[in-house]
């Protein structure tokens, strides 16, 4: 079992240039963000790819690792899954086919996307239940599809200004959630 | 959105940014406004791991073995690459050319087989401005360098490299100061010198830091056994 404080190591380590560190921390994480790339673009071939550079990225900004107040895993899952959002986007932005589209995963929300299997994802996971349950969807397609105001828009046939005066709202109520 | 904003408002846009729901323009306002603001930064951090922890209900997926192959050779290069860094081919054909001429001479009688060097490299570059040769005694597990052209730049060194087949390039070790000197190879990879090539990279003082090559690949040549 790798603990956050090896996690923690590791990434000091990788940052002084330690290819040896480097593969203990692929062997350690590389599966979970594996996952979440493949959750978020739905397609294993791209999520190859976003991996691949990930773990570039992770080489090559680890140095920058400790400046930034994250925990180890926020760290590694917050650079994963922007980066499955920004390829996510471009794939969208130059219109994906309709090939592509079907291997997009079913958005509903799935039971996995609640599942509790920490004290910090079952403290959000019940304050995301306090909120109705459209927003919190919204809140989970932003951060898991990456969905923009402009489609929760259209998806929700509301006026851009609604949804998001709606949307800041129920972040705010999770926020207030959260620090309770 | 230059203008300053209260917590409230500092908190909202904070989980914006972290869901990604700012224009570029707003995003880099707030990367702004958060550069100078330790309070916004914590708030930016709070919410990153939050939202972070809608991933623990996503299963874990072993990536296949493919890709962290790729991820070695985007970050420290193979084989293959090194060669194309520098075009062996010249390089090859000219040992090759220097190996036909040692066989003529061997065989000829023209030198007396002896106790020696089992193998022998010319780790030259192609423009000869680094030219070493190193010979392999298998008695002392030796290398005898003797480096006839060119030298480390100013505050680096360069470091010897054993690539076997399609293996990553092995240090042997960096080149001494000296123009020669001895590196003694480990003896699991003197079976690795048979068919192998060696290369010399720029390094920083001490040697690579990653156990590959970092800097230019300055030489290489193959080895030839005797």
């Amino acid at each position: 079992m790798t603990t956050p404080q090896d996690i923690e190591h590791l990434i000091a380590r990788v940052a002084l240039g330690e290819r040896a560190a480097f593969d203990a921390l692929y062997a350690a994480t590389s599966a979970k963000l594996f996952g979440i790339c493949l959750r978020v673009l739905g397609n294993r071939a791209e999520a190859e790819d976003a991996l691949q550079e990930v773990y570039v990225k992770i080489w090559n900004k680890a140095d920058r690792y400790q400046i930034n107040g994250f925990s180890p895993m926020t760290w590694l899952i917050t650079l994963s899954r922007n980066h499955a959002i920004d390829r996510l986007r471009a794939r969208r932005d130059r219109g994906a086919g309709m090939d592509e589209a079907a291997e997009i995963p079913d958005a509903a929300p799935g039971p996995e996307d609640l599942a509790i299997a920490s004290d910090e994802a079952g403290r959000v996971a019940a304050c995301m239940k306090e909120l109705p349950p459209d927003r919190a969807e919204a809140v989970r397609r932003a951060y898991l599809e990456g969905e923009t105001y402009q489609e929760l828009a259209d998806r929700y046939a509301q006026p851009l200004n609604t949804i998001r005066t709606w949307l800041r709202r129920s972040l705010l109520k999770l926020r207030e959630c959260l620090s309770t | 959105m230059t203008q300053p904003f209260d917590m409230e408002e500092g908190r909202i846009l904070a989980a914006e940014y972290a869901l990604g729901l700012l224009d570029d323009a707003q995003a880099r306002a707030f990367e702004e406004a958060m550069s100078t603001n330790p309070d916004l930064r914590d708030e930016y951090a709070d919410w990153a791991t939050a939202f972070s922890a809608v991933t623990d209900g996503i299963a874990p997926v072993v990536p296949p073995v493919s890709a962290k192959t790729a991820i070695d050779t985007v970050l420290f290069g193979k084989p293959r690459s090194l060669w194309q860094r520098i075009g062996v081919m010249p390089a090859l054909l000219g040992a090759a050319a220097a190996a036909l001429l040692l066989f003529a001479v061997v065989n000829l009688g023209l030198l007396a087989p002896a106790p020696g060097p089992t193998y022998t490299a010319d780790i030259a570059a192609e423009d000869h401005s680094l030219v070493v040769t190193a010979s392999f005694d298998d008695t002392s597990r030796t290398l005898r360098i003797n480096r006839a052209a060119g030298a480390a730049r100013d505050g680096r060194v360069l470091e010897l490299w054993l690539i076997a087949g399609d293996n990553a390039p092995v240090s042997l070790g960096v080149l001494p100061d000296a123009a020669t000197g001895d590196i003694i190879v480990p003896a699991d990879l003197v079976a690795a010198l048979d068919g192998g090539v060696l290369a010399i990279s720029d390094e920083p003082l001490g040697g690579s830091p990653t156990g590959a090559p970092t800097g230019d690949v300055l030489a290489v040549g193959p080895i030839t056994a005797l």
